[in-house]
């Protein structure tokens, strides 16, 4: 069965549950609204699964968050605490964790090497919200890396979805 | 669910007619009255009707009956009709006048007839016949056997019309194959009776009754037994009915065989198509029909795999009938029916799926019929562009959301999407890929998302987002309308212009709320709303809004901007704050109006396409309308939303001296996509920290357009003094898009503080209308934040990076005191003097201050180290407060000298020194009254420390040197009474002990002796014969002594016993006493003596047992007769001795010997001494050696050796101990082992 995973949109969230950076793929410009909603509602679930592992913490992969309307929302918690979301289009296939835990996990690399350029600290303000400076800056329209990372991601898992489409 | 026959969508349940109930018409107390209305309520409370029943409790649906109740007709003729066989079903298809003529599918009445009129049992409740118990006492005359005969005769009467009646009941019930059961209600004394059981046997027969579960007899009872009964009456029932429905099934099944193969006997579709004459019932049809009768049956015996089975036959057969608009063409009435049908299979399917726990199998088959209807739909010209569509597609998530709503009150379990997967398992599974299938299971494993079912209110979600759309598509043929195209409006749309769209979706998503609301997990909810319900209440608030209900609308939108605020998800803010402010406008709320717009100039981000509507709609709220209370200011508190301009407050040092000052920069950039240029600000307010008032810049209008980065000079300012420059400074308070205003200027203050900038504040001022917009001093819209930067250069504008944290505050301290602390010791000090530390304090600054100095002596870890210092008069362990130096002018400065003194061991020693100043203030005796500024001057004091280690020595090594010797006087005779005085000095055994002491100076220091003695503390056991210090020599002391330099005192002791030798140490009776002190020339030292005690050493016993003390002259004459004396003392407290005395005659050429040569001596009793003389005569000269006597103490041997006469060994005697020798010219021994045994080693010096 192909994974037919359509990426909507990749939402980084702070640990304080700030949004970071969101993404949108797809291609009605005037939706990009719309997940940066299905980005704050997802929080409450990714508390709600972080809270009820509790003991068995380090577990990164929260799963499917729910699907509504058209989406189907995944989410993923660093252990540093920051969550990333995931919005597929909603299609009648199944998902299979381990290709969304693949892209969760290029998703995550992509951000701690992003995080890594220590010329972010030089650009944050080192006021008093010092220790967490490094994440909302990340994704600032002067560091495009990142942005290319994640948008690479998604042309990735676009065309992979696409080439076993066509093998089947 | 109410937009669907309840008939078709009720879970079905064996259906229990019950006759002979019949409420009584008046309240009595009659025990069967009691008991007909319990049982009535609690056969009816066995179920109700419900969708949602999974139990399978064996339970019937009760139906309270007539007692005569008629069933209806199988067929509309009558039974002896010759038509009868052929005849069908009134509801049948093919019953012209049924409602389903000719090609009807199936109708709710059809389950209304299984579920109201036709049972599967049947329970008539009767009341036996009891003969009257009064007859007894009415009449007492009358025998007993012919009373018995009359109560015989009566209930066989009555009992015979009972049966003919249920056996006319049963006869019609036997047709139709009802069960047919009786209950016959009986007081509690019938029970009891010995005839019963022949009456009731005799009804059974008389009525035909079956044998098994049709009789029952029931006394009245409490409600709780009733329950039983009830209860038990329906397990025996139950098998019949699910017989009678598998009859009915069977029956059904073949018909449908019967149909199924007579298929090809029916005219085709194309013979009649043509025509516009109803067209009977197509095989598929049939098949539809019979299927659906089976799976209600399946359904009423409790068989759900069965039903679900034949449910989906059904559904499979409506599909196809749909996918053929000739067997169903659209929009007509049956296709109506059909597609009502098509949707409560579905949810039936659906149900029974998650009866069984499916969620999947029922998630996929409701999304199917979704997908497949909607495919139908685009066919039938109400695809999604109606809002037909919609509105069905509404019904479908509500209806889902209803059920599993109902469901979850009750037994389902909403499954939760974990990930079946975690990384260590999927480790675990990729060290184990031999084993193929764990790792497809690890490969595949995930879910549809698409099947996962969630909380139903995300159906109810669904439901009112497909209502919206239903609206959306109305509102769009509305239009259509108006324009006058009325060509493809739908027949449906004269109702839906009588549907309150709004209503439902604000009903819809009310449901949504509260599900969510509840599925909120716990912990979220105590702290915030859930994020998923104000996303709801969002879309409740849009709602409002559009239904025109902006009160409501801006109630929500005030809850969910707080949280997006407060949580920074500004991106969500500015379609809210749109909506929210065209609620206001619509209610006319000025105010709000005002704050909304002002807080959406602050959502830079977002790009508009007209960048100054904003401030044009702002301009024109101001300018049209008046504020309700014009001498109020509006503040518009935007501390949790984004401010308008990203603002920063940088103050140049981090921390300055008082009176001096530090330089600031307050600057306000403009958002870059929103124009504010004509935002008419007033004036800015600069609150600063201790300032009372705030500073103002006014706004003053210039000619020339204000420059991107515009610089403002404020000046100096102080926080204490408000009289500055007031309303003088102003500056352009405009700007461009993106432009930036830096104000710069100095800050001081008088008093020690922090310089900070806590607030500013932005006025508008138009119309009578006054807003203050409070802004933090340090803010920015981007979350990033910017970094501080300084503005070095206007032209070419440069700026500085800040790299200090809390770069917007400076700290103000009092200048540190100039001053100059010396410590002058001489180290290391000795113990037991007086160590002078010299403290100095020189002012080297150009004030003059009140010093005072804290010392403080650390406590030592050092054993019995008793340490004091002493200054002035005051002396202390520890601390030293307060010692005052005076007031010392610029240049002066003042001296103490600390005494320390040490004592115990050596080590090291230290001192803390606080020294305090305070500026003299004994200036300012003529403002006294200004107390204020006396409290601030006395808070600037300077403490400077300092921490002294002093190590310490001792000024003296002391070594003792200590020997004994045996006394030699003879002992006093064991009888003398003289050693019974208590004053009697017994040291016989003790003897004497011979000490000296060496005291070394070990410097660094000389040292000037002025006296050594010995103070004698004579104790019982020790006392101090004579001391080499008692001898007064005059020229001794005083005498300076040099590092190195040595001085040693010789002391005798006597030591004394009692009888028993203990083992302790006996203290050193005396110490000496040396006074001396430093030699130096510092004037600091004191010319005190100190003094240092150091006690004697501590003596030991001598404890010998027996010893021979040989006495023999030094020196002899040749050929002159000397005399060798040999003392044998018996130093053992308790044991006699026997000692033998032998004279070696190999060590005899020396000396002709007069004397014992070998022999015993009377045995030696315990404190007892025997004396023995020899004569020697020298007969060589030179170093001779002393003849050797040997001596043994034979007591030991003779026990042994009596011990082992019975062994009758005769070897020799053991010689025994040898008894040690001392020569009391050399007895210096200390201890016991010193010397060989014999005298061998001595020697005498023969003269010729």
């Amino acid at each position: 069965m192909p994974a037919n995973l359509t990426l909507n949109a990749v939402a980084f969230i702070s640990p304080q549950n700030h949004p970071i950076f969101i993404r949108t793929f797809s291609k009605q410009n005037e939706h990009a609204i719309k997940y940066h909603y299905v980005a704050h509602t997802s929080l409450d679930v990714i508390e709600e699964r972080v809270n009820a592992s509790g003991k068995q913490a380090g577990e990164c992969y929260l799963g499917l968050l729910y699907s509504m309307e058209d989406v189907v929302v995944y989410g993923y918690v660093t252990p540093l605490k920051v969550k990333i979301v995931l919005a597929f289009a909603l299609s009648d296939a199944i998902v299979r964790d381990i290709e969304v835990t693949m892209i969760f996990k290029a998703l995550h690399m992509a951000y701690y090497s992003a995080t890594s350029n220590p010329f972010l600290k030089l650009e944050a303000s080192n006021g008093a919200n010092n220790e967490k400076s490094p994440y909302p800056s990340v994704a600032s329209p002067k560091w495009k890396a990142f942005r290319n990372r994640v948008d690479e991601i998604s042309r990735v898992v676009g065309s992979a979805a696409n080439s076993q489409t066509s093998y089947s | 669910m109410n937009s669907y026959p309840p008939e078709l969508l009720a879970q079905l349940a064996p259906i229990m007619f019950v006759a002979g109930l019949d409420s009584p018409a008046t309240k009595s107390q009659d025990a069967f009255q009691v008991l007909t209305l319990r049982l009535r309520d609690a056969l009816l409370a066995q179920r109700k009707v419900a969708i949602w029943q999974p139990e399978k409790t064996k339970s019937f649906q009760v139906v309270l009956v007539d007692r005569d109740v008629r069933f209806p007709p199988r067929k509309l003729l009558p039974l002896d009709d010759p038509q009868y066989a052929a005849a069908h079903s009134p509801l049948s298809p093919l019953t012209p006048s049924s409602p389903l003529h000719p090609d009807g599918l199936i109708a709710p009445i059809w389950i209304r007839k299984h579920t109201t009129l036709l049972p599967s049992v049947f329970v008539l409740f009767l009341r036996i016949f009891e003969f009257p118990p009064q007859a007894s006492k009415t009449l007492p005359d009358l025998p007993d056997v012919d009373r018995d005969r009359e109560r015989e005769q009566e209930e066989r009467k009555r009992d015979t019309e009972l049966s003919a009646e249920v056996a006319l009941r049963k006869k019609s019930m036997s047709e139709r194959g009802i069960k047919l059961t009786v209950v016959l209600m009986a007081s509690r004394r019938m029970l009891d009776d010995p005839t019963l059981d022949a009456r009731l046997t005799f009804i059974r027969r008389q009525s035909g009754l079956d044998s098994r579960a049709a009789l029952f007899v029931l006394s009245p009872v409490s409600a709780a037994e009733l329950n039983d009964f009830v209860r038990s009456l329906q397990q025996a029932l139950y098998e019949s009915a699910v017989e009678y429905y598998t009859a009915h099934s069977k029956r059904v099944r073949r018909k449908r065989n019967r149909h199924s193969q007579a298929h090809s006997s029916y005219p085709g579709p194309a013979a009649v198509s043509g025509l516009n004459i109803p067209r009977p019932l197509r095989p598929e049809g049939w098949t539809v029909r019979y299927e659906y009768k089976m799976a209600c049956f399946a359904e009423f015996r409790s068989e759900d795999e069965v039903a679900l089975k034949h449910y989906q036959d059904a559904y499979d057969m409506l599909i196809i009938m749909f996918g053929s608009t000739a067997i169903l063409p659209p929009r007509t009435k049956r296709w109506a029916e059909a597609k009502v049908l098509a949707d409560c299979i579905n949810i039936k399917i659906v149900k029974l799926y998650l009866y069984n726990n499916e969620h999947a199998l029922a998630l996929s088959h409701h999304n199917t019929h979704i997908r497949q209807f909607g495919d139908f739909s685009r066919g039938w010209g109400i695809g999604e562009e109606t809002f037909e569509f919609w509105s069905w597609v509404a019904r479908q998530h509500r209806i889902l959301a209803e059920l599993l709503d109902q469901g979850v009150r009750s037994a389902l379990i909403l499954p939760v999407h974990k990930p079946a997967l975690t990384s260590q398992n999927l480790h675990a599974l990729n060290q184990s890929t031999r084993i193929p299938g764990e790792l497809d299971f690890a490969r595949s494993a995930g879910i549809n998302p698409s099947h996962a079912l969630q909380h139903p209110g995300f159906y109810y979600y669904m439901a009112a987002r497909c209502t919206e759309m239903r609206r959306e598509r109305f509102q769009a043929a509305i239009e259509a309308e108006l324009s006058s195209q009325p060509g493809n409006l739908s027949p449906g749309f004269a109702n839906e212009k009588k549907v309150e769209h709004l209503a439902i979706i604000l009903e819809l998503y009310t449901k949504a709320y509260e599900l969510f609301k509840k599925y909120t997990p716990a912990s979220s909810q105590t702290q915030a709303q859930g994020r998923l319900t104000l996303w709801i209440a969002y879309r409740i608030a849009q709602t409002y809004h559009q239904s025109g209900k902006f009160d409501m609308a801006v109630r929500f939108f005030e809850r969910i901007a707080r949280t997006y605020r407060r949580e920074k998800w500004y991106s969500m803010l500015p379609p809210l704050l749109s909506t929210w402010y065209t609620c206001a406008q619509q209610l006319g709320d000025v105010e709000l109006s005002i704050c909304l717009l002002i807080e959406m100039l602050g959502h830079d981000s977002v790009e508009s396409e007209d960048p100054g509507s904003l401030e044009e709609d702002l301009l024109a709220v101001l300018k049209s309308a008046v504020p309700a209370t014009p001498e109020d200011t509006l503040v518009v508190d935007l501390s949790e939303a984004q401010p308008i301009f990203n603002s920063s407050v940088i103050l140049w040092t981090p921390d300055i001296n008082v009176g001096e000052s530090s330089a600031f920069q307050i600057s306000l950039t403009a958002p870059t996509c929103r124009s504010i240029k004509s935002i008419p600000f007033s004036s800015l307010a600069v609150y600063v920290k201790d300032r009372v008032s705030p500073l103002i810049i006014r706004h003053s209008p210039s000619d020339t357009d204000p420059p991107l980065l515009g610089v403002v000079n404020l000046g100096h300012i102080t926080p204490s003094n408000d009289d500055d420059l007031g309303g003088s400074r102003t500056a352009d308070l405009r700007w461009h898009p993106g432009s930036t205003i830096v104000f710069r200027g100095t800050m001081s203050s008088d008093v020690p503080s922090v310089l900070k900038v806590t607030k500013l504040a932005l006025t508008i001022e138009v119309n009578t209308w006054k807003v203050e917009i409070p802004l933090p001093p340090c803010s920015s819209r981007v979350q990033a934040g910017h970094a501080p930067r300084w503005l070095s250069s206007l032209d070419p504008p440069k700026f500085i990076p800040i790299e200090r944290e809390n770069y917007d505050f400076t700290a103000i301290t009092h200048v540190p005191h100039q001053l100059d602390v010396s410590l002058v010791h001489h180290a290391p000090a000795f113990l037991d003097e007086s160590y002078p530390i010299v403290v100095q304090v020189t002012n080297t600054d150009s004030r003059t201050f009140d010093i005072v100095v804290d010392i403080l002596l650390q406590p030592t870890e050092i054993d019995d180290a008793v340490n004091y210092i002493v200054v002035d008069d005051q002396q202390s362990s520890g601390l030293i407060k307060g010692i005052q130096f005076g007031v010392l002018g610029p240049g002066a400065s003042g001296k103490k000298t600390i005494h320390l003194f040490n004592s115990g061991a050596g080590g090291e020693r230290m001192i803390d020194v606080s020294i305090q100043s305070r500026p003299n203030d004994s200036e300012d005796e003529t403002n006294e009254d200004d107390d204020n500024e006396n409290d601030l001057l006395s808070d600037d004091k300077t403490e400077t420390l300092r921490t002294l280690v002093i190590p310490t020595v001792n000024p003296f090594k002391v070594t003792s040197d200590v020997s004994y010797r045996h006394k030699q006087e003879p002992w006093p005779g064991l009888a003398n009474l003289q050693t019974f005085d208590a004053k009697f000095w017994d040291d016989r055994r003790g003897g004497e002990a011979i000490a000296s002491m060496k005291f070394e100076c070990t410097g660094p220091w000389n040292l000037l002796l002025d006296s050594v003695t010995l103070e004698r503390e004579d104790n019982i056991q020790a006392k101090i014969i004579e001391c080499s210090t008692d001898q007064d020599d005059a020229d001794m002391f005083p005498a300076e002594y040099l590092p190195g330099d040595e001085f040693r005192a010789i002391y005798r002791i006597s030591l004394a016993t009692d009888e028993e030798i203990s083992e302790d140490l006996i203290l050193g009776p005396g110490r000496f006493v040396v006074k001396w002190r430093r030699n130096g020339q510092d004037a600091e030292l004191d010319d005190r003596l100190c003094t240092t005690f150091i006690s004697l050493p501590s003596l030991r016993h001598p404890s010998d047992g027996l010893v021979a003390l040989l006495n023999v002259p030094p020196v002899a004459t040749l050929h002159d007769p000397i005399t060798l004396s040999l003392i044998i003392r018996n130093y053992h407290p308790s044991r006699s001795a026997n000692i033998a005395v032998q004279l070696e005659p190999d060590t005899l050429d020396g000396f002709i010997v007069a004397g014992l040569r070998s022999g015993h001596i009377p045995v030696l009793l315990p404190g007892a001494e025997e004396k023995l003389l020899w004569r020697l005569i020298p007969v060589e000269c030179g170093h001779v050696r002393i003849p050797r006597l040997k001596i043994f103490n034979k007591r030991a041997a003779i026990v042994a050796a009596q011990g082992s006469d019975q062994s009758g060994s005769n070897a020799d005697i053991p010689s025994g101990e040898v008894v040690r020798v001392v020569n009391v010219g050399h007895d210096r021994g200390c201890s016991v082992d010193v010397g060989p045994a014999g005298g061998e080693d001595h020697t005498i010096l023969v003269l010729p």
